[in-house]
């Protein structure tokens, strides 16, 4: 009877061994395909879920647009979105499922984590992915990768591109020297600041952390106040400079001052609170506006975010390069396989390739390392 | 104007130090020993603060009352527990004891409290007019509290019969001993005191900087104690010519780009100048070592 058993379990165990692989070779089972298939990977339950859904939403949004004007040539997108709850580990299975359902091109996943289990599989079997949202800067390591959210590293540039724009003249920084996160960022924000910006600049230590007196009486005649630093201190800064700043001026952060709002009542403060983003949700003109307006009307208001914006660009960005294809006389049909798209597709986006106008910006561009190029807007927090 | 600015801002964070410092200082005269769980006793200042004005809605005035005594009670119990069954013995010893009742504090507050930040918000002080020159209340209320502070500290140790019972202990243990002086009651009544003046160094603390966690005293303490050295420690003017001398350095040390992130390593190094010019700090006493 153990023998039985023991047989059994082996046999068990192996069968699950070859449940868990993907033929090689067969990459993209899209040979029965009728429609373009778009797949994606994201947190559609879980604590994280309101990105996931956000970016499935506007992602289904723009397809149904697409599709209702007649799909690309006449063939209609599809698009699968498998649930990763943000857990790294579901990536492989959701990856094994969407290539077996026909995925030629992909949105990779929602969040960084498992964005990088993701990316070793889309790379091996050569799949084209632009994610909306996953801004690791080692997600788009590998040719065939690419972002429609600034990279994390990129965070400084960016910036700079803005204050370069914004017609300011007098700038205040306010960084902390013995932080990575802060010194990266400022470093590289400097290096890409128009030389004829005058820059007060003032810091502070984990050491000297609560009391900015000093660097409020340096900044306060400062209009525009950068601070590339985490919430808590930039918290403990406004709180001190309420009544010492002036309240037209414009505090401005990266993805630190996420979490900003639980750490202080943000009405409180009489200065504008801003941060580095490509999505504006207050925006009243333009395609960001179109976009909230048809988003709210279809989902409601509680995932409208930077994450569906993004996404729904990342639709028409998939949708308008294919489209340039077969405009040039290439031949793409459902039945492309993913790696002959990727080709066609890597090439276009590091060649210039232009979305006019989306959601999170205009005259969107990528590098050749498939971050992407275009300019950050100021997101007011309150 | 903005170095009058930055030099009040020194002075306000400097009376701060100085709070502290006297704590050091006074301990150290009188025990013979640093006890370096004293910065943590302003953390439990800051903790007395959160639960009494925010969690239980009293007003901050009765809450910094409910916090002096609180740190005062602390501080005499710490002193009865630990360093009490100590003395006589090894300097060292005494040492390892207040570096471990330190992270002994610093961990029970983590695990009462955990480990994100509380807020404490007890007055919002705006601003005070002086034709065109604006200085923040802050500012004000820290430098006159501390002022009369320090002059009533100053009159208690002058004038009081415990006051001289302290000198006298100071000077020379044995021989205040031997007339007639309670030298343990006195230690206590010491650490009642250094103790009190952390909770108030608290409340100018979490005044300034709402967030209070398990290491809000760890390195106002250290700048402090440096503070207590560079005034000579023992000396209770020392404790705050040192505490002032130290916030005004750091203040200044800010307001310049290119030595701002060298700040602390600044602060620090007065204390080697000072003890390679003047050994036992700028009003230490000079004592001969009889060989």
């Amino acid at each position: 009877m153990k023998k039985v058993l023991a047989i059994t379990m082996a046999a068990l165990m192996v069968a699950a061994m070859f449940a868990g692989c993907t033929p090689a070779g067969t990459a993209g089972g899209n040979a029965k395909n009728t429609e373009f298939v778009i797949g994606m990977s994201g947190p559609l339950t879980g604590g994280a879920a309101v990105y996931g859904v956000a970016v499935k939403n506007a992602a289904q949004m723009a397809v149904d647009e697409i599709n209702a004007a007649g799909g690309l040539n006449g063939v209609n997108f599809k698009l699968i979105a498998t649930d990763d709850q943000h857990d790294a580990t579901k990536v492989a299975t959701n990856y094994a499922n969407l290539m077996n359902q026909g995925m030629q091109v992909s949105l990779g996943t929602v969040t960084t984590a498992p964005g990088l289990e993701f990316k070793p599989l889309a790379k091996e079997d050569n799949v084209f992915f632009l994610t909306p949202s996953a801004s690791g800067d080692k997600i788009p390591e590998f040719d065939n990768g690419f972002q429609m959210c600034f990279a994390d590293g990129n965070q400084g540039a960016v910036a700079a591109d803005y204050v370069n724009n914004a017609g300011l003249t007098k700038i205040g920084v306010f960084y902390k020297s013995d932080d990575s996160y802060s010194n990266g960022i400022y470093k590289q924000f400097k290096e890409n600041l128009d030389a004829d910006i005058e820059v007060v600049e003032t810091s502070f230590t984990e050491a000297t952390s609560t009391d900015f007196a000093t660097q409020i009486s340096q900044l306060k005649e400062c209009p525009f106040i950068f601070m590339p630093i985490y919430y808590q201190p930039a918290a403990v800064f406004m709180e001190q400079a309420k009544n010492e700043v002036p309240a037209g001026v414009t505090y401005y952060g990266c993805d630190g001052f996420d979490g900003l709002a639980g750490q202080l009542d943000l009405t409180t403060i009489p200065q504008e609170v801003s941060m580095l983003s490509h999505f504006d949700a207050t925006a009243t003109e333009g395609k960001a506006a179109e976009f909230v307006k048809k988003y709210t009307e279809k989902f409601g208001a509680e995932t409208l975010n930077q994450f569906g914006a993004s996404a729904y660009d990342c639709v028409y960005a998939i949708y308008g390069a294919m489209k340039e294809l077969i405009d040039e006389g290439k031949e793409v049909t459902p039945q492309t396989t993913a790696s002959d798209l990727c080709d066609m597709l890597k090439a276009k986006f590091t060649g210039g390739y232009t979305l006019a106008e989306g959601a999170t910006g205009a005259n969107i561009k990528w590098n050749a390392d498939g971050t992407v190029a275009k300019g950050a807007v100021k997101y007011n927090l309150k | 104007m903005k170095f009058l600015e930055t030099l009040l801002n020194g002075l306000s964070s400097g009376s701060t130090y100085a709070m502290i410092a006297l704590g050091y200082t006074m301990v150290y005269g009188i025990a013979k020993m640093l006890n370096f769980a004293h910065g943590d006793v302003i953390m439990v200042g800051g903790y007395t603060l959160f639960v009494t004005a925010m969690t239980m809605g009293m007003h901050p005035l009765v809450a910094l009352l409910l916090a002096v005594i609180c740190c005062a009670i602390l501080g005499v119990t710490i002193e009865k527990l630990a360093y009490k069954p100590l003395r006589g013995a090894s300097p060292l010893a005494v040492l390892i004891t207040a570096i471990g009742m330190s992270y002994l504090l610093q961990s029970m507050a983590q695990m009462i409290f955990g480990s994100a930040d509380r807020m404490v918000r007890l007055f919002d002080l705006g601003k005070i007019n002086i034709g065109s020159f604006r200085i923040s209340a802050y500012t004000v209320v820290t430098l006159s509290c501390s002022a009369v502070i320090m002059v009533a500290l100053s009159l208690f140790v002058k004038y009081t019969r415990i006051g001289r019972a302290m000198i006298a202990v100071s000077e020379d243990k044995a021989a205040a001993q031997l007339m007639g002086i309670n030298v343990n009651f006195i230690i206590t009544i010491t650490f009642a005191i250094g103790s009190a003046l952390a909770a108030f160094a608290g409340f100018f603390m979490v005044l300034k900087s709402p967030p209070v966690n398990s290491t809000l005293g760890a390195m106002p303490g250290i700048k402090a104690f440096t503070a207590a050295v560079i005034g000579g420690i023992g000396s209770i003017p020392g404790a705050m010519l040192g505490g002032i001398l130290m916030g005004v350095v750091e203040s200044f040390a800010q307001t310049s780009p290119v030595i701002a992130p060298f700040t602390v390593a600044i602060e620090f190094s007065i204390l080697i100048v000072i003890l390679l010019v003047r050994p036992s700090g700028i009003l230490g006493k000079k004592r001969r070592e009889k060989v």
